[in-house]
């Protein structure tokens, strides 16, 4: 057709496809001070881990406070990404080796106490960590520690 | 009680054993990744990624709602 070398929007330079998907996402309002920013997420989740190291085991709560991180994570991770981490291309199978073998080992030491029953001649993880946990600043450091390592996997 | 001593003796090395790669993968030129990198590589297909996130929803089940 005669009007085939037309361009069809005459008033706006041609956009290479990177500038145009970079337009058509939505722009994050960016913090003006992301120590700030920081300080204040710290801060909640110091509040959030203590008041959960708060409520009593086998109770709904303490379902709760469990499942409401993961939810939330769940969220950020599906809608909200944030900014990843990228993988590394591959694995030196040696050098991974060393972590499956110990991370199965304690595994199978846990699996044999488990075994047992964990009797106290005998006990497991579970068995020697929880009354470390009775504790409730101790079990509020577990929560933080745990809260911040499911933010740290969100993000690879 | 020799035994019960064994088990946990058994346990904080195999948990020193796990901080001592971390910090042998994080030399410059290791061989030995480090957990974040492993963890990444496990989660680089959808699969993966939701089996070591319910992991890591199960182990908060495991040690805090219980």
């Amino acid at each position: 057709m005669a009007a085939d070398d037309v361009p069809r929007w005459p008033d706006l330079p041609p956009q290479e496809p990177s500038r145009r998907w970079r337009l058509a996402r939505p722009v994050r309002p960016r913090l003006r001070n992301p120590a700030l920013g920081k300080a204040a997420a710290a801060a909640v989740l110091i509040a959030y881990s203590w008041f959960a190291a708060g409520t009593v085991p086998f109770t709904i709560s303490a379902l709760l406070i469990v499942l409401v991180p993961g939810a939330v994570l769940a969220v950020i991770a599906y809608v909200r990404r944030p900014k990843r981490i990228p993988p590394p291309d591959r694995l030196d199978l040696t050098g991974f080796s060393y972590w499956a073998i110990a991370v199965g080992a304690l595994f199978e030491w846990e699996a044999s106490a488990f075994k047992d029953g964990a009797p106290s001649w005998h006990p497991a993880l579970t068995t020697l960590i929880d009354p470390v946990l009775g504790t409730r600043p101790v079990k509020a450091a577990g929560i933080l520690i745990w809260l911040l390592a499911g933010w740290a996997l969100v993000r690879r | 009680m020799v035994t019960r001593i064994l088990t946990i003796i058994g346990f904080a090395a195999l948990i020193l054993a796990l901080f001592v790669l971390e910090f042998l993968g994080r030399r410059k030129g290791s061989r030995i990744p480090t957990l974040g990198e492993w963890l990444g590589y496990l989660m680089r297909s959808k699969t993966g990624r939701a089996l070591i996130l319910l992991g890591w929803l199960w182990l908060g089940w495991h040690y805090f709602s219980r």
